[in-house]
């Protein structure tokens, strides 16, 4: 009696005990523990009285290992700070947005720039005009298109206002390169790509190397889901995707069906290209289907792991009329968000990361992707792979534009109208009447935008 | 008396407590983690929210928004409805069909039955992973064999018309174990006795499939077909890493709209009245589910 009784009260307060301990495991309402990746970067121990500050960004390959040697410099260069390093794989925006929901963001961050008026707007930005004069910072040092990006006035709906608020820093210059394969060019007796080489001579040769029947293609035609971009056909015939005001979309006009026009011929007028989903899941360019393609400069990277054939880059071809090659320059940056605790440590991690000083580290680390400072990125581009890879900086400082996708709700405005082209991309479809339709989406979406930016 | 009820009552109280205390873990966790946000998401449907600033209060706008104005609502709606279709109702028919054939006293039956459930246990993401491998269009498997046959296999996930049946398929064969291995368990619980009885009868195997196994087994085809219909209607994870929505929206499901709304394009508001909306739709079809059993399932009752 006295045993079963006894039993009872130990389970009652065992119970009790493990609804507690749940209890105070939950009781801090913080947004959960941040995912840390295994190898902790903190190699000194931590001072008394140092500060620490989060350092967020998401991953691709090779870059968390950069990342972290670089942050181990700073830490040893600036022995009172410590970085506590975020890599996030994937769903990158939805894990920052909702650390800044909690209430506790990263210090500083990876910018994603499609998202620059947004964050401005909201209030979530820490305004950088001010440090950055305090502190003298070579802001004009940097390419001028990748700074805009990150430059906002109030009330503006895209970024770029000249001389405007800064609201983050470029870490790079990402413009597109046209790479090819010199194995399939020297199969089919064509002469590599020059200096000169227009759309037509890009068709000439797309036509003299493709063998369907094979699977050998000439080129990949550049992949319309990506249109908003890299609208470098668009932009080369002279046309845009909408005006400068924003209230209509500019898809509708004869430069940009021109632009799209070739695209699509280049599938099912030239039958130079395969079909959108007829490209191989590891790259049709790696896995040597076509001859000729255009990517961002990222890729150089993965391309350096071919091994079947060799391959170089030159400027993109220019449109036989305007003489045009332009390519979109785009860079990531890094910012810092307003309900960071310690401004002044995160803007020395920052402004020590975008330096000249802190980008040489990024280009000896091998780093996937060229520095912003001319300077410094000359030394990137002088290495191989390829032979020529200073032709995409060449490109670069001839014939480039901002990004265009920074304006506000670009995400929605360009999830809208794509599904429209990419019909008539992937069925064959009559493209001048995609492009109206596009156009009319876009306009329509562009009007909510701009109803919703005045909210 | 009075002392007599006193001292019941407080028995009483004292085992309500530690019933409590012991359930309460289980409680609160549920009302943390699953009442408490589903409740929130149905104030953020009726809000404007993108997580950075705090929500607008827009009434039923968002809903209403969907009915009128929204462009791939409908295209959505009836993606997943298909997409319910083409996958619950083979994925019974292929399960009870592999489950009769497995419920044969062979060898290594034990050693089938694993292999077709290890779909089931496998990581959803890897399984689609393998099948984007297996449908493309150039090196995979399935057009490499095609190819010998001398048919000349489409793009599969890059095509509009192809890339919803492509989904399909490796829905039905990822889900495939599940069916079969519950069924099995129906299968099993049909006594012998109908069948010698019937045998005796001369009745030959399909009307002993007719008129005893599928009778019998539907209480279990119900079970799969309810549960199927709902899984079908949530499914994310199939679409998200084969095809991201595309080409062109063709592969668009309701969830993964969803997920788009709310964590590309930040709008919260209209994430969550997309989630109530789904809802309603589970709910309306398990409701029809539940009042067209009556017509066909039949409950052994017990002699």
């Amino acid at each position: 009696m006295t045993g079963s009784v006894s039993r009872r009260r130990f389970l009652k307060l065992a119970g009790a005990g493990a609804l507690g301990a749940l209890l105070a495991a939950c009781a801090p309402a913080k947004a959960p523990e941040p995912t840390q990746a295994p190898a902790g970067n903190q190699t000194v121990a931590a001072p008394a009285g140092s500060k620490k500050i989060v350092f967020s960004s998401y991953t691709w390959s090779g870059s968390e290992a950069a990342m972290r040697s670089i942050l181990d410099v700073f830490m040893k260069q600036n022995a009172n700070i410590q970085v506590e390093g975020q890599f996030v794989p994937s769903d990158y925006d939805a894990k920052v947005q909702t650390q800044i929901a909690a209430g506790t963001p990263p210090d500083v961050g990876i910018a994603s720039y499609g998202n620059t008026v947004t964050y401005a707007k909201s209030g979530v930005l820490l305004s950088l005009s001010e440090y950055v004069s305090r502190d003298s910072f070579p802001i004009d040092k940097m390419q001028a298109a990748g700074v805009a990006q990150y430059r906002w006035n109030k009330g503006d709906f895209d970024t770029g206002a000249e001389g405007g608020d800064l609201w983050g820093l470029p870490s790079d210059a990402q413009g597109l390169i046209f790479a090819y394969n010199k194995k399939m060019f020297d199969d089919a007796g064509v002469k590599y790509p020059t200096d000169d080489w227009t759309w037509d001579d890009f068709v000439s040769a797309g036509k003299a190397i493709t063998k369907a029947d094979q699977n050998k293609w000439g080129c990949m035609s550049p992949d319309v889901g990506l249109i908003s971009t890299r609208p470098w056909p668009v932009w080369s015939a002279g046309g845009e995707m909408h005006t400068a005001d924003f209230t209509k979309s500019s898809l509708d006009q004869p430069e940009a069906i021109e632009g799209l026009k070739w695209m699509w011929d280049l599938i099912y007028t030239y039958k130079i290209s395969p079909q959108p989903g007829a490209a191989a899941q590891t790259g049709p360019f790696q896995s040597g289907q076509v001859a000729m393609n255009i990517d961002g400069v990222w890729a150089i990277a993965d391309y350096s792991n071919i091994k079947d054939f060799d391959w170089d880059i030159a400027l993109l071809p220019k449109h036989p009329k305007t003489g045009k090659r332009t390519t979109d320059l785009e860079s990531d940056g890094w910012w810092i968000y307003k309900d960071s605790k310690d401004h002044e440590s995160a803007w020395t991690l920052l402004k020590f990361l975008s330096d000249a000083g802190g980008e040489k580290l990024f280009a000896d680390a091998n780093y996937v992707i060229p520095p912003n400072m001319p300077d410094v990125a000359k030394d990137w581009y002088a290495q191989k792979p390829p032979e020529h890879r200073s032709k995409a900086l060449d490109n670069l400082v001839q014939d480039a534009r901002k990004v265009d996708a920074c304006y506000y709700e670009n995400g929605t405005i360009v999830s809208a109208f794509l599904p429209v082209l990419q019909k008539a991309f992937a069925d064959g479809t009559d493209i001048e009447a995609a492009c109206k339709d596009a156009a009319k989406v876009m306009t329509d979406e562009l009007t909510k935008a701009r109803t919703k930016f005045s909210q | 008396m009075s002392v007599q009820h006193a001292g019941l009552s407080r028995l009483r109280r004292t085992e309500a407590w530690t019933a409590w205390v012991f359930v309460a873990p289980v409680v609160l966790g549920i009302g943390i983690f699953q009442l408490y946000p589903t409740l929130f998401s149905l104030y953020v449907s009726l809000t404007d929210w993108n997580l950075l600033t705090p929500p607008r209060w827009v009434g039923l706008s968002n809903y209403v928004d969907l009915f009128t104005v929204d462009r791939f609502f409908y295209q959505t709606l009836i993606n997943t409805a298909t997409y319910a279709l083409g996958t619950v109702l083979p994925g019974l028919a292929l399960g009870m069909f592999f489950a009769v054939l497995l419920n044969r006293n062979i060898r290594g039956q034990q050693i089938y039955r694993a292999i077709y459930f290890v779909p089931v246990v496998a990581p959803a993401v890897a399984l689609a992973i393998l099948w984007a491998w297996l449908y493309d269009p150039n090196f995979g498997l399935i057009n490499s064999v095609l190819r010998i046959v001398g048919i000349h296999g489409p793009p599969w996930l890059g095509s509009t018309h192809w890339a919803m049946p492509a989904v399909i398929i490796e829905a039905i064969w990822a889900g495939l174990g599940f069916n079969i291995v519950i069924f099995l368990a129906g299968l099993q619980g049909i006594s012998r006795e109908y069948y010698e009885a019937a045998a005796i009868d001369g009745a030959n195997a399909a009307q002993q499939f007719g008129s005893i196994t599928l009778p019998l087994l539907s209480p279990v085809t119900f079970f799969l077909l309810v549960t199927g219909v709902i899984g079908a209607w949530q499914d994310f994870t199939i679409t998200y890493v084969m095809t991201g929505g595309g080409p062109a929206g063709a592969t668009q499901l309701i969830v993964l709209y969803l997920y788009t709304q709310a964590f590309r394009n930040q709008h919260m508001g209209v994430a969550s009245a997309l989630a109530y909306t789904v809802f309603v739709v589970i709910v309306a079809l398990t409701v029809l589910n539940f009042a067209l059993s009556r017509k066909w399932v039949f409950y052994e009752e017990a002699v």
